[in-house]
């Protein structure tokens, strides 16, 4: 698919669509397991509305009950989101040289991990990058993740306990996100950066934590690519 | 609300701001094509997908849940492949590993 018109914000909209469907249903979980451990609604839902960051969220759920000090809290789920300073400059190089990044301080608050891979995959299918379009992305997922957290703190803990099945599937709804959006950028050039990311996710993982584990895994991926001479050109 | 929670919110949320929002203004007009930051740039996204596929799946395979898993992902590859749909995949993904784990259970 190659358009050559300007992308638009509902072309960002439409494009955000996975990521929303994807994001509810995760964000309604993140709503039901706060409320679950004693947060408050609004507390659940400010978490959500201010740092925007599913993963670090639910850890801030395990910190916050676990009782650890703040400054810890706080150190660990900064060094959680570290890996978002690599999205920017990927994506703007993906973007090409005459994009504008006049906005980018208000929508690049919304270039999460799910945001950051649809948008490569829409520039690498043909569409043409542009912050309107990035608006729309942005927006349309956010949307989702504060609806999904706002309904299920409403829901309460334990909301999913009697579905085991909806509960498994839900579990499930982000790796698959994750796995289509891989797929949608996936280039023969790119398999070896994708076969040390994983690898390396796993070892360290295993040998340390999962947080160190994905920063291994996104760097020695990229380095990997360094490496290959022909990367450079596949984008 | 409790002020620690909010304080937490504010501070986690400032720097992730930061990380996402400030990287974007690096000037990248002057990389060569072909050059090995532009390597490492291009190779970026695909890793880092990767990377948080692994990392989010790795919990199931240390779990015990190798069937309702590969029934996942087996219904994300078909469904892309015969669709290319993100959408599609993603909810096929999720579908394939609720029955398998029905099934089990």
């Amino acid at each position: 698919m190659t358009d050559s018109r300007p992308s638009s914000f509902a072309d960002g909209l439409g494009a955000a669509l996975p990521i929303a469907l994807g994001y509810f249903p995760i964000a309604f979980a993140f709503g039901v397991a706060a409320t679950g451990a004693g947060l408050s609604g609004v507390e659940a839902f400010a978490l959500s509305l201010i740092i925007y960051a599913g993963a670090a969220q639910f850890l801030a759920i395990a910190l916050v009950t676990g009782g650890a000090p703040l400054i810890v809290a706080a150190f660990t789920l900064i060094a959680m989101n570290l890996r978002h300073v690599l999205y920017g400059p990927a994506l703007m190089k993906r973007a090409g040289p005459g994009a504008s990044r006049r906005l980018a301080w208000f929508w690049a608050f919304g270039l999460t991990d799910e945001v950051f891979g649809a948008a490569l995959g829409q520039l690498a299918r043909g569409r043409r990058f542009s912050e309107a379009f990035m608006f729309g992305l942005g927006l349309g997922a956010y949307a989702s993740w504060l609806g999904g957290t706002a309904l299920g703190a409403w829901a309460g803990g334990g909301a999913l306990a009697g579905w085991p099945v909806v509960e498994a599937g839900l579990s499930f709804m982000l790796p698959a996100l994750f796995l289509a959006l891989l797929l949608s950028i996936l280039s023969r050039v790119q398999l070896p950066a994708i076969a040390v990311a994983a690898l390396a996710t796993v070892a360290v993982t295993l040998a340390w934590s999962g947080t160190a584990g994905i920063l291994a895994g996104m760097i020695a991926g990229a380095v990997t690519g360094v490496a290959n001479r022909r990367a450079g050109d596949a984008g | 609300m409790r002020a620690e929670i909010l304080l937490l919110a504010l501070a986690v949320g400032a720097c992730t701001w930061a990380f996402r929002v400030l990287p974007t203004r690096a000037d990248l007009s002057a990389l060569p094509q072909g050059g090995w930051l532009s390597r490492f740039l291009a190779a970026t996204g695909p890793a880092a997908i990767a990377t948080l596929f692994t990392a989010s799946a790795l919990p199931m395979v240390q779990g015990g849940a190798p069937v309702p898993l590969l029934a996942g992902v087996a219904a994300v590859l078909a469904v892309f492949g015969l669709t290319r749909s993100v959408v599609g995949a993603t909810l096929a993904g999720s579908a394939g590993y609720a029955l398998a784990f029905a099934a089990l259970t």
